[in-house]
């Protein structure tokens, strides 16, 4: 393992993030609220990211040192984005600001606090705006920003980038990322633009925007999403929550003027079909709480929209709704966005390649001796990569359970216990019950909070870098 | 005519034979000895050993005034450089036998920008032939003329056909009424072009010819319409395998695929998402009963060997299935199979001879008539060829009664003005129509070659 090129990633990458908290720092001078935390954690941030980025190292880089950095560094990055909320004293103890600023980073966007609405602005906008780095990852943005790892880059975004297959669009890794980055930053400000025509203040705009841009769902008001009472929000928001679990690449088609291809995607397909269905079905179920079909089927769509990204925020409180939409939804926060989205869960290609594994394994079963491909968008998916999805699926269940079993020990019920772990792994923020869309996690232990937080940066960073992490062999000279 | 061949296989052997048999001076490129001393003793040739895609070999073959190349070595991109190569230094006709889908995809492109006649495909050409069977499976052959508006069918007559053993004129006038024509008949390897006091017998081979529609009713008559095919079992996913089990899922047939080779069965399965590809060896009994054969409504053997396609194919006639087809290359075998009622047999290598030789004799005669179409029929070497009438034709208008045909040639079928004769003594060819005919015995290279006019010149002496 070459400790220390990963270490001078790691200085690189806190750089970049002390220049982002930048922003939020201007934010709190436009609104005359004390800079101090800011300024501490930018100090902090800057000094350490400095020292480690002076590291000396040759450039000998592979997968596991992309797997490895890529675990490591999402851990210090999301204690050094803790710095500025524990700072600012507004939190009981650092471990609920490691909480607050992992789930930033992961997008998940699940909070210990049970009223936002007081908070200072500056502070509120750096929750949010992690929501925007995280979403496309803080690694992709140094290398599209600082690309000093020459060649190599392909294995971190690997590590990084969500989704079975990862590809390069084009032939240089940074100049992917760039791209990447490219499209995420102007579908953000037509999001933008988007909400400011429709009348949300610009603060809120900005907010919102990011929470959903990176699929995160921190939002500004206690009510989430709700607390505006405008559909049209919703409706905006809605759309693009759906923009945004999209697979970026298919943009990057689009782009190249090869809408069908674009349009063929399985995967965006099935996505289509599962939020379709579940929005039509949700709407039925829940059409007798709401006045007219319309009210519902508009409920529907925000909270499916909402959950299959992973974003997870509110327009009603859904843990009202009658057991079946309850249920569904807790089976999308599983699903999640679509593979090389900014959104969570086990993604759509994955569910989608096990229903064809499924189906094959069932064929083989009928015909011992025949033999069958599985496809995905024509191409035909090996079986190394099959095997690597079905253990991924495997492993994800496990580390699911074992962090149930552990959450139980504060001995709530078993629907919070069992939501909270599958809302945090997924990425997607609210559950059911005392984690419900207005509940919170304050009243989680300490280990809790600390397994929580595990298991976001798990299921963001799709398990295996905190695997190898947490692994004998990665420490290991020989 | 000079004919060079590049590639001295299978199908380069067979078309130096049958090409040096009718005549032409053929010359034949290799790059192996052993092939190049077999052709030179058995045949009547002339063998240049070397690279039929480099320009010397070709230059040393005669490429700069040959008539006709026919580049048919394993390799299609070789095939296509030679004929770039002899297309440059000066032969008028290159033919290039190119099998691999991915580049006949595009053969538009290709034949312009690789200056390539003719390109042809026998694998796909054999898949045809076999989906046409399937699609109408009481035919025994299938051929088309005058894109596919006429179907020249042949099927075996069996016991208790009511037209056996009463001469062709005798028949009731419902079956004399239906728009066919009996235009031959298979005797034991002779093949007899009938006329009214033909009297057909058990075991004959009958070649029916006429619209579609007509065939197929006639066949409704004779009581061998069967069910449509809805599955099909294929032994053998080579490359006519593929072909056939992809045209039998545009005809949304359900097709199973049995192939030895894993590699192969994986793309197989990935080239073909609907049917079902099973890894196994296709001879063995047990793999076939326990993927259900019995189940099946038509069964082709298309493995490499000629021996094991034949064996399996006359074990899934044992079992009962309605239709079975086999690929068999030797020719001797086929005469004895077909006495143990299997009687589709489809030959691919035949299909390039039936091709060139129509291409050759088009080349030959350029200034007559032209041909369409050509097959052989039977073994007795008759055939069956298609051409348009135009100005050089002589003796229009007259009267096919009154014409002075030579013996075994046989008018079948009009075609004038898209509508489709059955000619009667009454009928005749005008310009602008598409005739039919079928010869026993002598080659025809124009329409003009079917008047015996040693009888006219006689006629006027006297």
């Amino acid at each position: 393992m070459n400790f220390k090129l990963v270490l001078r990633l790691a200085g690189k990458t806190l750089l970049v993030e002390a220049a982002c908290m930048a922003l939020p720092l201007v934010v709190a001078l436009l609104y005359r609220e004390d800079p101090m935390p800011f300024l501490l954690a930018i100090g902090i941030t800057a000094v350490v990211g400095l020292l480690l980025s002076l590291v000396k190292s040759d450039t000998a880089f592979h997968a596991r040192e992309g797997f490895f950095s890529a675990g490591l560094i999402w851990v210090l990055a999301g204690v050094s984005g803790a710095l500025p909320f524990y700072f600012c004293g507004d939190f009981a103890s650092f471990v609920d600001c490691f909480f607050e600023s992992i789930s930033g980073f992961t997008t998940t966007g699940s909070s210990i606090l049970p009223a936002v609405e007081g908070l200072p602005k500056g502070i509120l906008f750096w929750r949010s705006f992690s929501h925007w780095l995280g979403g496309m990852g803080i690694l992709v943005l140094t290398i599209a920003l600082l690309p000093s790892l020459g060649g190599r880059t392909l294995h971190v975004m690997k590590a990084e980038s969500p989704g079975p297959i990862v590809s390069k669009l084009v032939p240089r890794a940074s100049q992917s990322s760039k791209i990447l980055y490219a499209i995420y930053f102007v579908l953000t400000v037509v999001m933008i633009v988007c909400l400011l025509l429709a009348g949300m203040p610009l603060y809120d705009t900005l907010v919102n925007s990011f929470a959903v841009a990176g699929t995160g769902g921190f939002s500004v008001l206690n009510t989430s999403i709700g607390g505006y009472q405008n559909p049209v929000f919703e409706v905006i928001l809605g759309i693009f929550m759906v923009v945004f679990s999209i697979n970026f690449s298919l943009y990057f088609l689009i782009l190249c003027g090869k809408w069908k291809q674009a349009l063929k995607s399985d995967e965006l397909r099935f996505f289509a079909g599962v939020v379709t269905a579940s929005v039509l079905l949700i709407a039925v179920n829940i059409s007798s709480m709401y006045g007219s079909f319309l009210v519902s089927l508009r409920h529907a769509f925000f909270q499916v929209t909402t959950i299959i990204s992973t974003t997870g925020f509110s327009s009603v409180d859904f843990d009202q709704w009658p057991e079946f939409s309850r249920m569904l939804l807790v089976i999308l926060m599983v699903c999640g966005a679509c593979a090389g989205s900014t959104g969570g869960g086990v993604k759509c290609s994955r569910a989608l390649l096990l229903l064809k594994c499924v189906r094959r394994e069932v064929r083989q079963i009928l015909h011992p001796r025949s033999v069958s491909v599985v496809k995905l968008d024509g191409r035909v998916v090996d079986e190394k990569t099959l095997h690597t999805v079905m253990v991924f699926l495997g492993a994800y269940v496990l580390l699911a359970l074992m962090a149930m079993l552990v959450v139980a020990l504060d001995n709530f019920s078993f629907g919070t216990t069992f939501t909270a772990v599958i809302t945090c792994i997924g990425n997607v923020g609210p559950g059911l019950e005392k984690v419900g869309p207005m509940g919170n996690f304050s009243e989680f232990s300490h280990l809790s909070k600390l397994v929580l937080s595990l298991c976001m940066i798990a299921g963001r960073l799709e398990i295996f870098p905190i695997l190898v992490l947490f692994s004998r062999g990665a420490w290991q000279k020989v | 005519m000079d004919i060079i061949i590049v590639g001295d296989g299978k199908v380069g052997y067979t078309l130096a034979e049958q090409l040096s048999l009718e005549g032409h001076s053929v010359t034949i490129v290799d790059t192996s000895d052993e092939a190049l001393r077999k052709a030179d003793e058995a045949l009547d040739v002339m063998c240049v050993k070397g690279n039929g895609a480099s320009a010397a070999a070709l230059r040393e073959a005669g490429a700069e005034h040959a008539d006709l190349l026919i580049a048919a070595t394993s390799m299609d991109e070789i095939n296509m450089v030679s004929c770039l190569t002899a297309k440059h230094l000066g032969t008028q006709f290159t033919i290039a036998r190119v099998r691999n889908i991915e580049y006949t995809a595009d053969s538009s492109r290709l034949k312009r920008d690789m200056g390539i006649d003719l390109l042809i495909n026998p694998e796909r050409a054999a898949a045809l032939e076999i989906a046409r069977l399937l699609r109408f499976p009481p035919a025994a052959n299938i051929e088309t003329f005058y894109r596919g508006r006429v179907e020249l069918m042949s099927f075996r007559a069996r016991e208790g056909d009511f037209f056996l053993g009463q001469p062709l004129s005798a028949l009731s006038d419902r079956v004399k009424g239906l728009p066919i024509l009996f235009c031959a008949a298979d005797r034991d390897g002779a093949v007899i072009i009938p006329d009214g006091s033909f009297v057909p017998q058990l075991g004959d081979r009958i070649y029916v010819i006429g619209a579609p529609l007509g065939v197929h009713e006639f066949f409704q008559h004779i009581g061998r319409y069967a069910p449509q095919v809805r599955s099909v079992f294929v032994v053998g996913g080579g490359r006519i395998g593929y072909y056939l089990a992809a045209i039998l899922e545009r005809m949304n047939m359900r097709v199973k695929v049995v192939e030895q080779r894993e590699a192969r069965c994986r793309q197989l399965s990935e080239d073909l998402p609907k049917s079902l590809i099973i890894q196994g060896d296709g001879t063995d009994q047990e793999l076939l009963e326990s993927e259900n054969l019995a189940e099946s409504d038509a069964f082709v053997a298309l493995t490499d060997r000629d021996e094991d396609n034949l064996i399996i194919s006359l074990y899934a006639l044992q079992r009962k299935i309605f239709k079975v087809v086999a690929k068999c290359n030797r020719r001797n075998y086929i005469s004895i199979v077909r006495d143990l009622g299997l009687d589709s047999v489809i030959s691919p290598k035949l299909f390039i001879a039936n091709q060139i030789l129509q291409i050759v004799r088009g080349r030959q005669n350029t200034k007559g008539s032209v041909m369409n179409t050509l097959y052989k029929i039977g073994e007795g070497g008759a055939e069956a060829m298609e051409f348009t009438v135009n100005q050089t034709t002589r003796h229009l208008g007259t009267p096919l009664k009154d014409l002075p045909l030579k013996k075994g040639i046989l008018v079948a079928v009009i075609i004038h003005q898209g509508r489709t004769i059955i000619p009667e003594g009454s009928s005749a060819m005008e310009l602008g129509d598409a005739v039919i005919l079928v010869s026993s015995g002598r080659a025809i290279l124009d329409i003009n070659d079917i008047f015996d006019d040693s009888v006219l010149t006689r006629g006027m002496e006297r």
